[in-house]
């Protein structure tokens, strides 16, 4: 008998058990088992009814505009019937007070959202703010400030496949003329000659100048550098003329693609002389050309030298500090291209004196892709020379941010001081009829 | 003793009893709530997958204009952000509403997203992306299977509500289930000029009117009859950064000869205008026919308006002939769609001089809103956990609905 009434106690035990289980392992509604992302819905609806700045324009008006019913039928249309909502407006308060936000209006199409609701939260700006950069103009506060693009309508490009040096030309102004206190379009080569010389176009400062060339692998020159002793192995001597006046003005000589100074282009001057493909008006320096500028921009004596200086080094990566500053200026070309032209470090180190100011692309088997040199005369700089050894077509973004990754002029972002010009909506829902 | 005996039997038999009740008791609630884990991950599931396919774009980005099997399977618009679906890649998955249509000229079957007739959508099966593929880029391949449901928020329902002259015709725009009041409609109607022109040509008149306070507004064409013209409405409604589109079309007489577009390659652009009975070969028509066909693709403006692009320069150019039952003649014609930017092609097709068609057909599905259905048939499953989205597609107003099932079963006892 006592075992009977011992099995007794733990069927009683096991029951208990079993009731006080089935009690706490309360199983959740059927609802919650297969949930619709509520959240996810409002926040899409949001979005969808901002789509055209609807719902923006809506939010900013008065609380008895007849906007606010078309939100609302909107908002019925769009989403499911069985989804109930409330959509809050509050606006965003900047005074600084222990208040964040302060109620605007709601609109709901019930009393109550249900046992379980979720909800989304956008941030709308009012149409009437506008956003405002203003950047620093380089040579504003210093010396320079002089960008030169050559436009030159007398001289023919090469490398550039596709593009003319005009339309490069103007990329680069759009591009860069924010950045300079003295943008100028350097239209011929009488221009461009007047500038070798010093004198000023237009009341610009010529010293301490950019001057960009949009030729490619050709350079312009003016008809009066047509004779000796500028034609001396083939214009070589031209390009070591260049690279005097670079380092004279202290200038930044920028190559936009390909093998610096390989070719030099007049189209009255050079009429008979055709590039060895074809194209009249161009005269082919060689790989002397970049050689000779070098020895004028270090001020050595010029010497012919047709050894080639250039590697094909294929895909590489913009360095890091670019990589940065397409960031913060907001121009971004692909961080991957192709070198053909790279300059080899080991012809650079017959100049001493020429070090390397910025790595557009970073380093690859010994060679420079794409920097800035700078030529040092004792503790200052005496010219420099931007040379991308990329191969064609030329992304003049690359120039343009390599210039700038240099110079790094500041950006000005306007404050942001406009009153009520930030409203908060929030669109809640809850499902509607069963559990 | 023998009392003790049968105190132990009985304690023992009473105890093994027991204790099957009890495994069988809390083996049920066990049961239960892992169905409950089971249905509950399901959704949770259901919710990453539909992020996942509306939230890239897909590998390559542009799959939907090209020919190409994506590799990586994603509908985000890769121009945009967030909910904003391509049009092109919508367009390359195979319709499981339609019955596929075979083309014996081509020898291919076309994924078949028809609205009604005279509004066509018709893709080459060689150019679409099957359901297996999809699943198997998503990784769910023989684990769950999937419906994805695009269909458009707002309805724009046309309907002829007048005989002979003057045309109405009414428009009612809805959303899900809730009117739109005091919503403004564009609309552009097209009606096919007769004349003695070979190739017909159409005229359009664009005008704007709103919704009245049951979401239905009238629209009357006092020069045209209802049943002797042939002609087209495109309504765009818009509302509070709604976007819906509702069309319709009429023939001069219950034609079964007709043009029927077929996009041939996405890639190329090009699509091919067949005869209609030619699609349907080897059929009961022993007769010849002849069609002759005027193609014009329009884009939507941001007014609300269409705007006419030229179609790309081609062997047969926008105009041109299809005859069917003659061995020599042209089996179909080729258009090629000038650009990448949702349209509308229009084909107005003449038989003889008092019969007249026209046929649509949507470059990327927004400019019509023809829906989406993708995937496997949900019905008959034992659990489907569905979640929703609104997207955007074409700046079209859509829901995104997937419906997502285990395959695996439950492997549990109940």
């Amino acid at each position: 008998m006592m075992r009977t009434i011992e099995i007794l106690l733990v069927i009683i035990i096991i029951t208990a058990a079993f009731i006080i289980s089935s009690f706490f392992a309360v199983l959740p509604i059927p609802r919650r088992v297969s949930p619709l992302n509520l959240r996810r819905i409002a926040l899409t609806t949001l979005q969808m009814l901002d789509v055209d700045h609807d719902l923006s324009e809506i939010v900013f008006k008065p609380e008895d505009d007849p906007a606010w019913g078309e939100l609302q039928i909107a908002l019925s249309a769009s989403l499911p019937p069985n989804i109930v909502y409330n959509l809050t407006v509050y606006e965003v308060l900047s005074t600084g007070g222990p208040e964040l936000y302060r109620f605007i209006k709601s609109i709901s199409n019930a009393e109550s959202l249900g046992i379980g609701s979720d909800a989304a939260s956008y941030l709308v700006a009012s149409s009437n703010v506008t956003f405002n950069v203003i950047p620093e103009k380089i040579g504003e506060s210093g010396v320079g400030g002089t960008l030169y693009i050559l436009n030159c309508s007398d001289a023919r490009g090469w490398w550039i496949t596709g593009y003319t040096a005009q339309s490069l030309a103007q990329d680069l102004y759009n591009l860069l003329s924010p950045y300079f206190k003295t943008p100028i379009m350097v239209n011929n080569t009488d221009q461009f000659a007047r500038i070798l010389r010093g004198e000023a176009l237009s009341g610009e400062t010529v010293q301490n100048a950019v001057v960009i060339n949009t030729f490619g692998e050709a350079v312009p020159i003016p008809s009066e550098y047509c004779k000796s002793p500028y034609w001396n192995n083939n214009y070589t001597y031209y390009c070591h003329f260049l690279g005097n006046m670079t380092r004279l003005y202290n200038w930044t000589w920028a190559s936009i693609v390909g093998y610096p100074f390989y070719y030099v282009s007049n189209t009255a001057s050079l009429k008979d002389d055709q590039n060895s493909w074809g194209i009249w008006g161009m005269n082919r320096t060689g790989q002397a050309g970049v050689t000779a500028f070098l020895q004028g921009l270090t001020n050595k004596e010029y010497s012919y030298d047709s050894g080639s200086i250039i590697s094909d080094v294929g895909v590489v990566t913009l360095s890091s500090q670019v990589l940065e500053n397409c960031n913060y200026y907001g121009i971004y070309p692909s961080p991957y291209q192709t070198s053909t032209r790279a300059i080899q470090k080991s012809k650079l180190s017959t100049y001493t004196n020429l070090t390397v100011g910025l790595l557009i692309f970073d380093e690859k088997s010994q060679c420079y892709p794409g920097a800035l040199y700078n030529h040092w005369n004792g503790g200052r700089i005496e010219g420099s020379l931007l040379a991308l050894g990329l191969t064609r077509t030329p992304d003049v973004r690359l120039t343009a941010v390599g210039l700038l990754s240099y110079y790094k002029p500041r950006l000005y972002r306007s404050e942001y001081t406009a009153s009520n010009a930030t409203r908060l909506v929030v669109l809640q829902l809850g499902q509607a009829g069963g559990v | 003793m023998a009392g003790s005996t049968i105190d132990h039997l009985v304690s023992v038999t009473v105890f093994l009893g027991a204790i099957l009740i009890f495994i069988s008791l809390f083996n049920q609630t066990i049961q239960t709530a892992i169905l409950y884990q089971r249905h509950r991950y399901l959704a949770t599931k259901c919710s990453d997958l539909l992020d996942n396919m509306l939230l890239n774009p897909g590998i390559p980005e542009d799959w939907g204009k090209s020919n190409v099997t994506p590799y990586g399977f994603g509908l985000q618009d890769p121009e945009f952000t967030q909910y904003r679906l391509s049009p092109f890649s919508l367009m390359r998955l195979i319709s499981s509403s339609g019955e596929p249509v075979y083309y014996p000229r081509t020898g291919k079957y076309y994924s078949n997203i028809t609205m009604g007739w005279g509004n066509f959508l018709l893709v080459s099966f060689t150019e679409s992306v099957n359901y297996s593929t999809v699943a198997k880029l998503l990784g769910v391949n023989g684990s769950y299977g999937f419906q994805l449901k695009v269909t458009p928020l707002v309805t724009v329902s046309i309907s002829k509500v007048s005989t002979g002259t003057p045309l109405k015709l009414a428009i009612k725009v809805a959303g899900s289930g809730f009117p739109l009041i005091n919503a403004p409609i564009s609309y552009c109607f097209l009606i096919i000029e007769k004349g003695d022109k070979q190739y017909p040509s159409f005229r359009v008149i664009s005008n704007m009117t709103y919704t009245g306070a049951t979401g239905e507004a009238l629209v009357t064409f006092s020069d045209v009859h209802g049943e002797n013209d042939s002609y087209a409405l495109i309504a765009y409604a818009h509302f509070s950064g709604l976007i819906g589109v509702g069309y319709y079309n009429h023939v001069t007489v219950s034609l079964d000869e007709y043009i029927v577009p077929f996009v041939d390659s996405f890639e190329d652009k090009r699509v091919i205008l067949a005869h209609s009975w030619a699609v349907h070969e080897p059929g009961d028509k022993t007769s010849q026919s002849e069609l002759k066909y005027n193609a014009t693709f329009v884009l939507l403006a941001e007014d609300f308006t269409l705007r006419e692009m030229p179609l790309e320069g081609n062997a047969t150019g926008s105009v041109g002939h299809v005859v069917y039952g003659q061995g020599s003649e042209k089996d179909y014609g080729v258009v090629t769609i000038p650009t990448y930017n949702p349209g509308i092609l229009i084909v107005t097709y003449r038989k003889s001089a008092t019969e007249y068609g026209v046929v649509l057909m949507p470059w990327g599905i927004s400019s019509m809103a023809f829906p989406i259905v993708f995937g496997d048939d949900p019905s008959g499953k034992e659990w489907v956990a569905t979640d929703i989205r609104q997207v955007i597609v074409g700046n079209v107003a859509y829901q995104a609905i997937l419906a997502l099932w285990s395959l695996e079963g439950y492997s549990v006892v109940g």
